[in-house]
Parts: C-alpha cells; structure tokens; sequence
C-alpha cells in the first residue's frame, strides 16, 4: 500500500494513516521526492496524529527524508507527534534536531506559510 | 509465572507480526498508552537487528507475574554471528549498519531491565523486562 | 488439653493481667508510653485477654473477627509491631510459668502442653503481623497516589500558554510521570508554550536535569515550546557541565520572565493602560 501525497497551492499534504512498515516507509520516501519534483511545491507537512509508535528506522527514514527534501530546497513540517511517541523517541535518543513541529495540521500549515513567508 | 508467545522473525514482515503481538499482550496487561509505544518500540528494535545481523531468530513475549508484580519480557533470540564487543554496543551512536545507532542503548532506557548474553559465533539473547507500575 | 490452659487463664485472669502489664511497661521503651496513656493501655490489654478467653467459648469465626477488629485497634492506637509481638510473647511466658507454679505443668504433659501453647499463640501471631502488614500497604499506596496526584499539575495561563509548577525531589519515576503529564497537557490544551517551573524543586542533579531537558526535547518533537523556568546559578552550572545544546533551549531565570517570553513567542505582550485609575 502507497501513502497518498495531496497537493494543496504550493504545499504537498501527507497524512500517514496506518502503521509503517520498512517497505511502506522506503517507498514513501521515493514517492515524496519524486512528487515534490514533478509539482515544484516548496513546502511539505507530514501528518502522524494517527501512528502510535515510531521505532529507530523509521525516526532514520523520516529523518532522511526532510534532509532530503530541505537539499531539493523544501521545507518540512512534521505534525501531530503523539505524546507516547515523543516520549519512546526521546527515550531511544533521537531528537529529530532540526526538524520543524506543529501540534496539528492546521497549524502545521501555519507555521509552514510563516516559514516559507520569511 | 509466565504464560509465553513467540514470532519467529524471517523477514520485515515479521518484526511487524512481533511488534503488534507485544502491544496487544502489553494491552491486555493493562499498560497504558506510553508503555504501550515503549514496549512495541522496544520490539521494534530488537526484531530488527535480529533480521539485520542474524538473518532468522525469535521474539517471545513474556507475561509475568512475580509476586503480585505484573509484568512483560521480550526475548529475543537468534544463532546468528554473535557480538564481539558488547560494551562497543551499548554505546550511544555505536551502529554498523547506517542506522541512528539508537538500538540497544535505546532499548535499554525503553525497558526498566535489560539482559544481553552473546559471544561470536553462538548467537545472541537478549531479554528485557517492563512491569506494571 | 485446651480446657487446662484457658480454664486456667480465666481463673487466673486478674493476676496474669496485672503481671503482664507491670513487666510489659517494664520492658516498653519512651515511644509507646508517649503514644499510648496508662487508661487506655490497662484497658486495651483487659480486651486482649478477653479475646484470648473468648477464643474457647465463641465460635472460630467469631473469634478470627474479633482478633482482626483488636488488631486494626492496636495499629490504630500506633503501638509499634515490635512491642505487640513481643508483649504476647510474654504473655505466654507468664501463663506458662504461672502453670508450672500451679504444678498443672507436669512431666508427662509438658511436651503436650508446649505444642498446644504453639498452636494457640501462632494464629494471633500471624494476625497481628498480617493485619499491620495489610494496614502498612494500604497506607503505601494510599501515599503513592496522593503522591502521583501531587506530582505535575498543569495550568494554562493564558490562550496558547500553560505552565507546570514543579515542587520537591524529582526521581526517575515522577520524572516519567511528569513527561507524560506535561506532554498529553500540551495537547489537551492545544498550547502553542509551556512553561516549566523548577524554582520549587531543591535539588537540580545531573540527572534531574537530564530528565527536564528531554522533557523539553519531547515537548518539541509535538510541536509546542518549552521555556524552563527558575533556573538558579547552581542549576545553570550544572546544565552548561552536561554540554547541553542552549540553542535547542530556552530558559529563564523566574516565572515571571518566562511568561513574558512565552507572550513574546505568540506575538502578545502586557500593557500598561493609559488613563487608568
């Protein structure tokens, strides 16, 4: 299964619904790039209100793909974190430096405009 | 007291299968939702580096009930080629396989306990503990 | 067999009494005579004797209730377990020494007579430690929730910001607590700052404040800000020795200086009206 990426003004949209496995998360990755490619858009919120655990690949992939996006001159906001999961994540020891975050996706796009705005 | 069930890990699908029969078992012992993350995280990782490094291995969920104190292990086991230098390991940012380098460390301050028994060429046990507070 | 010892209790009931209080208060230290006055003390050790007769004539029921209701008694009264198991030891001794005394103890019987004062005393025994036990734990966990309720308020100030006053020792577990408190908070508010407010908290070890900084690291991977709040010399010492990154932190020195920080982050600030009265 491919997670959807909507395309909203010069802003992609995506929101992960279900738990990601190393392939969905791989695939992900390729898609985004290629999405952000193909539409010009400048900036990307990702939602993740709905995933209840991230484990230290996929905090790599994700990781990787905001590096990746920020070298293709994009900018990412990541939304909607659950408490539980900041909490495994801190504990695991990543912190996601450097990586914008909203509370949801409203302000997400917010923060994104002021971002993009500046 | 334990009542145990196992995955055996193969390939990515599988530390899928382990991670979502830890939470349920976690679930169904009554940790709440942060412990719940932990307990799945923890798996995670350590199915993980089973299909990494060992290739095939198992993950067995523990209930426990030691004296009144509820709780639940994860024991990971494989036959795979062992770890030579286990203080190296859990090490902060120790990794060999381009990842974060999070794993076991990580999965130590995830769990309240945390066993490791390996030699190279004898495989690798692991078992952490989270009880019900 | 029984009969012997319980008839003989009850005949002699007065002078055991009397014997057992005197060496009793002879052995008890300050603590229990401080907690526990002569009247009550006198009156208190009638009943316990009372119980232990009652224990041939009432039925087994009756008399494993009436054990438990003294015992809550005596945990009430605060008399320490020590002195409790120890004053029923000697009760025992004087009756049994009384008995010998009386001649009622004789060769033939003396081994029967001690197993049969075994099987009498170690039930109440066993009651006594198990009902303070019990009491113990309850009082445990009673202090562990008062505790867990205590440990991390959160209250929202203003639109948008919201503040976690912290007071006394932080350890490992109220750190977890506190984590989760804050962070589900922050949510459940939809706060855009919070604040934590350590000026209440005595001691800001290594640890503690290894524990506040990845508080404030996982307030930001939700999407909120954390500005920390009473950070006093002795406390900034230590954050600067951990080689913690001040770029991912904002701090300030009061609650006050916070909040006018977090109304800076969200473009307010707090204005003098001209004109007023």
């Amino acid at each position: 299964m491919r997670i959807p990426i909507l395309k909203l003004y010069n802003c992609l949209l995506v929101s992960i619904q279900w738990e990601l496995d190393d392939q969905t998360a791989l695939q992900f990755q390729e898609d985004l790039l290629h999405k952000i490619h193909e539409t010009g858009a400048n900036g990307v919120v990702i939602d993740l209100t709905s995933i209840d655990f991230i484990d230290s690949f996929i905090a790599k992939v994700l990781g990787d793909v905001i590096n990746m996006s920020n070298l293709m001159g994009v900018k990412v906001v990541i939304t909607g974190i659950q408490p539980a999961v900041a909490i495994t994540l801190i504990e695991l020891g990543i912190g996601l430096d450097n990586v914008l975050t909203a509370l949801d996706l409203e302000k997400g796009l917010e923060k994104l405009q002021q971002e993009l705005g500046e | 007291m334990s009542i145990q069930s196992c995955v055996t890990i193969i390939n990515e699908w599988d530390i899928v299968a382990a991670r979502q029969l830890g939470r349920n078992v976690a679930k169904e012992l009554g940790f709440g939702i942060v412990d719940q993350a932990r307990i799945t995280t923890a798996i995670s990782e350590l199915a993980r580096n089973i299909f990494l490094y060992a290739g095939k291995g198992q993950i067995c969920i523990d209930k426990l009930n030691e004296g009144g104190k509820v709780g639940l292990a994860i024991n990971a086991t494989d036959n795979g080629p062992g770890i030579s230098d286990i203080r190296q390991v859990m090490e902060d940012g120790f990794s060999t396989s381009g990842g974060l380098g999070a794993g076991l460390p990580g999965v130590k301050r995830l769990m309240d306990q945390f066993d490791i028994e390996s030699s190279p060429g004898d495989g690798t046990k692991i078992k952490a503990t989270k009880w019900l507070r | 067999m029984n009969k012997l010892i319980y008839g003989f209790i009850e005949e002699n009931k007065l002078d055991i009494l009397n014997e057992w209080i005197e060496t009793t208060k002879d052995n008890a230290d300050d603590r229990v005579l401080r907690v526990v006055s002569d009247q009550v003390f006198t009156s208190t050790s009638r009943e316990f004797v009372d119980l232990i007769i009652s224990n041939i004539k009432g039925t087994k029921e009756d008399y494993t209730s009436r054990l438990t209701d003294f015992a809550e008694k005596v945990v009430r009264l605060g008399w320490p377990l020590t002195f409790v198991t120890k004053g029923l030891h000697t009760f025992g001794e004087i009756v049994f020494e009384k008995m010998e005394k009386s001649e009622l103890v004789t060769k033939d019987n003396q081994m029967e007579v001690i197993r049969e004062f075994g099987a009498w005393m170690t039930p109440m025994n066993n009651e006594i430690v198990s009902v303070y036990s019990t009491t113990w734990e309850k009082t445990v966990s009673l202090q562990k929730i008062a505790l867990q309720e205590l440990s991390a308020p959160l209250i929202p100030v203003f639109e948008k910001i919201t503040v976690m006053p912290l007071v006394g020792t932080i350890d490992t577990e109220r750190a977890k607590q506190i984590m989760e408190n804050l962070l589900k908070g922050v949510v459940k508010h939809r706060s855009e700052v919070v604040l934590i407010d350590i000026t209440g908290v005595p001691v800001v070890d290594t640890m503690v404040a290894h524990h506040i900084i990845q508080a404030a690291d996982a307030v930001r991977l939700i999407g909120a800000k954390c500005i920390i709040c009473g950070i006093r010399p002795e406390i900034a010492q230590t954050i600067v020795s951990l080689g913690i990154d001040l770029n991912q932190l904002t701090t300030q020195n009061s609650l006050q200086k916070g909040i006018e920080t977090a109304l800076e982050l969200t473009d307010r600030k707090i204005i003098v009206m001209e004109g007023a009265k």
